[in-house]
């Protein structure tokens, strides 16, 4: 692969406003059942306006980020079609799509926007309503359930069409990384099961005080249910099946309907707002196509030193890490790469409880992907969100305990994009 | 510049049982599957080379439930792994003839000698990969 460079922002750019709709599946709840991508998507922008402090008529363009639009919601101007709903009428705009790593482009493209000087307040928003399928010649409001049938086939557009699918070489990636993981270090299967299932306990416990996350109930409370007294032997039995070689039941993202928006200014603005402004230090970037070999951890490793390299921190100036964990795995792995956690050792800080959101080297406390769930394309812009309510200080009972100024993300999705943002408190 | 077919090329090739690729001009380095650029040292031009097929196995992924590929629902044993042909070239791939049961020993053997299948697909022929014989694995 060939190396990238990464300069400095023209004008420093911060987050000024944030908003997000819990991820859920709207049919489970008939307060919610009905709602649109419209809805969901203005909804989180005028939560962030509002959040800011902000009217609609102040926003000067937008960034809308879907995984799969054309599948999830058979529009192929997204960005259009949501524009009304929150008062954009008439203002530029345009859609991206990254697949599970949009809103994490998202964030990089208003920034960018912002930073160049092309636009003063600009908002970006996600949604991706992954629960249900629309329905020919009917509204919005209307749709039909989703299978693992549905979903499956249409996973396959997101590899290369000339080589990788026909190659059969693009479905390595769930179980790709945690292997070279294994082999390095050399852990047996069993030390790995119980890794990823102490990630799974300390993720749904920080999810069972988010009211944002999609799954709350505790794995004691779940335990308990089937007659068992220890939740680490719930999560290690066969009422949480393994899916792969490594990955259980829980290591997998359970898909969700939902929506997340930011709106970024020029730094130098950002006082006359209602927030504490969050800066946005710079954004790291690679891509690797899926038959690349170790593609998760290449384009971690070329993202993370673009942004060391540009802001001049270190690894030991992060306070707090978000990992887009759709595989478990990648929580543990992408905060060693990143040098968050030691190089062959991070498992054991796992262990001991060190990156549960109540540890001194927090990883994900809204519970990470797995509970929290998955919305695909919205998912980074509500991991963007939860850095920036953390690093305020207003995340209630699951605010990390360390005090963070300092927050980094690795946002990866499709198996092919990585973002790697470094967000700071403004003195 | 003359715009010039690549993938037809490459998928011809398999159906005669050659493995095209593209030799970067500047570094040498090979493009497998072709592409027009070079992508180790990012100089624009590369040119046709044939590449043995022969080389090493380097992992082996099982595929499972989540990870199984619908592209090859007849194939019966097969696995997904890191492949470094003899040229220097490494990619992702599909590996026929591991089964879970026999895994576990390759595993510890890796990396493992390879060699190319031409498998016939509806329309088109592609690329899989199989281990050379191992002593004492079925």
């Amino acid at each position: 692969m060939v190396e990238g460079k990464l300069g400095r922002f023209s004008r420093s750019v911060s987050v000024i406003g944030i908003g997000a709709t819990p991820f859920c599946i709207i049919d489970d709840d008939p307060e919610m059942k009905g709602l649109t991508e419209g809805e969901f998507f203005g909804h989180a922008a005028l939560m962030a306006m509002a959040d800011a402090g902000l009217e609609p008529r102040d926003i000067d363009y937008f960034y809308h980020g879907a995984a799969n639009p054309k599948f999830f919601n058979f529009a192929a101007t997204p960005n259009m079609q949501v524009a009304e709903w929150f008062g954009m009428r008439g203002k530029g705009s345009v859609h991206h799509s990254e697949a599970c790593c949009s809103g994490y482009v998202g964030l990089e493209e208003a920034v960018k926007d912002v930073a160049s000087g092309a636009h003063d307040i600009v908002l970006s928003g996600c949604v991706e309503m992954a629960c249900g399928l629309p329905v020919t010649h009917k509204p919005a409001h209307i749709r039909k359930p989703i299978s693992l049938e549905d979903v499956l086939p249409d996973l396959e557009a997101i590899m290369d069409r000339a080589y990788t699918r026909a190659l059969g070489a693009g479905h390595i990636g769930q179980d790709d990384w945690i292997d070279l993981y294994r082999n390095e270090y050399h852990l047996t299967e069993e030390q790995i099961d119980e890794v990823l299932n102490k990630m799974s306990y300390d993720g749904r416990r920080a999810a069972a005080l988010n009211p944002l996350a999609m799954l709350r109930t505790p794995f004691e409370e779940l335990a308990k249910n089937v007659g068992m007294d220890d939740p680490m032997e719930y999560l290690r039995s066969s009422y949480n099946p393994k899916t792969t070689q490594y990955l259980r039941g829980t290591g997998n993202a359970p898909s969700a309907d939902g929506a997340a928006c930011v709106i970024v200014c020029p730094t130098e603005m950002a006082h006359k707002f209602k927030q504490k402004p969050i800066e946005v230090l710079g954004i790291g970037a690679s891509c690797l196509e899926l038959m690349q070999p170790h593609n998760e951890k290449e384009i971690t490793k070329e993202a993370a030193r673009q942004v060391y390299e540009a802001t001049g921190l270190s690894p030991d100036d992060i306070d707090l890490l978000l990992v887009n964990d759709f595989v478990l795995p990648s929580q543990l792995l992408a905060a060693e790469e990143v040098g968050y956690l030691p190089k062959g050792e991070g498992w054991k800080w796992v262990m001991e409880g060190r990156t549960a959101f109540d540890g001194d080297r927090p990883i994900n406390p809204h519970g990470g992907r797995t509970s929290y769930g998955h919305a695909y394309g919205a998912s980074g812009m509500a991991d963007v969100y939860e850095a920036v309510l953390q690093l305020r200080g207003q995340a209630g009972p699951r605010q990390v305990k360390n005090n963070p100024k300092t927050a980094m993300l690795r946002g990866f999705g499709g198996g092919q994009n990585c973002r790697i943002p470094i967000l700071r408190t403004v003195d | 510049m003359k715009i010039e077919k690549v993938v037809e090329k490459f998928y011809d090739g398999l159906a005669e049982h050659k493995l095209y690729g593209r030799k970067c001009k500047e570094c040498g380095a090979i493009e497998f599957p072709p592409k027009y650029a070079c992508n180790t040292c990012g100089y624009h031009e590369t040119e046709w080379t044939e590449l043995s097929g022969k080389g090493k196995l380097h992992s082996i992924i099982l595929a499972s439930t989540l990870n199984k590929d619908p592209w090859n629902s007849e194939l019966k044993n097969y696995s997904y792994g890191l492949v470094e042909l003899e040229e220097g070239v490494k990619f992702n791939a599909t590996i026929l003839g591991i089964r879970r049961k026999n895994a576990k020993k390759l595993r510890e053997m890796l990396p493992l000698p390879i060699h190319p299948v031409f498998y016939e697909k509806e329309g088109f022929t592609t690329l899989f990969f199989e281990l050379d014989e191992v002593e004492g694995i079925e």
